[in-house]
C-alpha cells in the first residue's frame, strides 16, 4: 500500500513537473519582451524613458483620439490593433555606462527562433540598430527594435499587427519630430 | 421447607441456595468506570512526509494552473491577431464577390430611392454613442495617449534611423561621374 501511494504520488509529481515546464515554455513564446533585466541602468542615465502600456490602457487612449484630424485617425488606425507597447530608453552623459552583458538578456530572448532579425546596422560611430520581427501566419505579431548607440540604448517592443510603413512614416506627425528623412518614392501607377 | 428464601430472603434459609448464592455472587454485575485498554488508541498515525507532499503536489498544481491561465489570457489576443488582418482585407471583396454583375447605376439609383436615403439616418440611429469617459478615465487616456505618442516616436524615430543608415551607403553612387 505504502509502495503504491509512493509511485502514485511520483507519477503525479513528474505530470506535474512536465505541465509547469510547457506552461513556461509556452509563456516563453509570447511576442513580448522581459526588458526588466535594464532598469538597474535608470540610476545611471540622465535621461530614462520607460513606456509599459497594454491592451486595455491603448484601448482607453484611443477613445480620446479625434476622428476628425486625420493624424490622429491614422494612428488610431495603427495603435488600434496592437496588444501592447513597451519601451526602454536610457540616455547616458557619456560613453560607456552600459555593456553588453547589460543586453544579454534581453538578447537571449530574441535568440529565440520565433524572432527573425530583419536588419541589424552596424557602426562604431553611431552604434548598433537590430529590427526583429516575429511572424504568425505571414502576420507580423511582434517587433523589436535594439538601438545600442555609444551613449543611448533604447528598445522597443511591440505587440500585435504592426504596419512597418505606416510606423516609419509616423514620424514629423502629431508632435513626433521629423529627422529630415527623405521618405521613400511612392510608388508609380507602372509599378504597380 | 417454605421457598420463601429463594423468591426474597425471607424465612430459614436453604444451605443450597446459599452455596449457590456464593458460587454465582462472583459473576454479579459490579459498576466500574468505563476504560479503554491501551491497544484499542488509533494505532496508526499519518507519516508527515506524506502530508508534506500531498501538499507540495496541491501547491504545484495550483502554480500550474495559474501559469496556464495567465498563459491562457496571452495566447488569446494572438489568435484574435490572425483574425484582425482578415477583417481589414476582406470587405472590398466580399462586395464584389456577392454581386459580382451588379449594374454600375445601382448605386445612383439607391441613393435617389428615398426609402435607402432614410437606411443611413436609421443605422446612425442604432450605432451606439461613444461611453462618456468619467474624468478620472479622461485623466487616464490622456496619460496614456501621452505615452503611447512617445512610444510610436521612439519606435518611429529609431525605424527612420535604420532606413537612414542603410540608405547611406548608396548615395555616393549618385556623386560618381559616368565614365566615357
Amino acid at each position: 500500500m505504502k509502495s503504491l501511494f509512493h509511485h502514485n504520488y511520483l507519477k503525479l509529481l513528474i505530470a506535474t513537473s512536465f505541465l509547469t515546464m510547457a506552461v513556461q515554455i509556452s509563456q516563453a513564446q509570447t511576442p513580448r519582451l522581459q526588458l526588466n533585466s535594464l532598469d538597474h541602468l535608470a540610476a545611471k542615465a540622465s535621461e530614462t524613458v520607460d513606456v509599459s502600456i497594454d491592451e486595455r490602457l491603448i484601448q482607453t487612449a484611443i477613445k480620446i483620439f479625434k476622428d476628425e484630424d486625420p493624424d490622429e485617425r491614422e494612428i488610431k488606425k495603427l495603435v488600434s490593433g496592437l496588444k501592447g507597447i513597451y519601451v526602454k530608453s536610457f540616455e547616458f552623459e557619456k560613453e560607456g555606462e552600459y555593456t553588453t552583458a547589460d543586453l544579454q538578456a534581453v538578447r537571449v530572448q530574441l535568440q529565440d527562433p520565433a524572432w527573425s532579425r530583419i536588419v541589424n546596422v552596424s557602426s562604431k560611430k553611431d552604434g548598433n540598430i537590430e529590427v526583429y520581427l516575429r511572424m504568425h501566419n505571414d502576420q507580423i505579431i511582434g517587433l523589436a527594435v535594439l538601438s545600442a548607440e555609444l551613449k543611448e540604448l533604447t528598445i522597443v517592443n511591440l505587440i500585435g499587427p504592426v504596419d512597418l510603413e505606416k510606423l516609419t512614416k509616423l514620424e514629423g506627425r502629431m508632435g513626433v519630430p521629423e529627422l529630415g528623412i527623405e521618405p521613400t518614392k511612392p510608388k508609380t501607377k507602372n509599378e504597380q | 421447607m417454605s421457598d420463601d428464601y429463594l423468591w426474597d430472603k425471607r424465612g430459614e434459609p436453604d444451605p443450597d441456595v446459599q452455596r449457590l448464592e456464593q458460587i454465582l455472587g462472583t459473576l454479579r454485575y459490579q459498576e466500574k468506570p468505563l476504560e479503554f485498554p491501551e491497544q484499542i488508541a488509533p494505532a496508526r498515525s499519518i507519516n508527515p512526509v506524506f502530508l508534506l507532499a500531498i501538499a507540495a503536489t496541491l501547491l504545484i498544481a495550483l502554480v500550474a494552473a495559474g501559469l496556464w491561465l495567465m498563459v491562457r489570457k496571452n495566447q488569446m489576443p494572438r489568435n484574435q491577431l490572425a483574425i484582425a488582418p482578415a477583417a481589414h482585407s476582406t470587405p472590398k471583396p466580399e462586395k464584389e464577390a456577392i454581386a459580382p454583375n451588379k449594374p454600375k447605376t445601382a448605386e445612383p439609383v439607391a441613393a435617389n430611392n428615398p426609402e435607402t436615403q432614410r437606411r443611413p439616418h436609421f443605422a446612425k440611429a442604432k450605432i451606439p454613442a461613444k461611453p462618456a469617459l468619467s474624468p478620472m478615465e479622461q485623466q487616464e487616456a490622456f496619460a496614456a495617449k501621452q505615452q503611447l505618442l512617445l512610444a510610436l516616436r521612439l519606435a518611429s524615430e529609431k525605424l527612420n534611423e535604420v532606413q537612414r543608415r542603410t540608405v547611406a551607403p548608396t548615395t555616393p553612387m549618385k556623386n560618381q561621374h559616368k565614365v566615357g
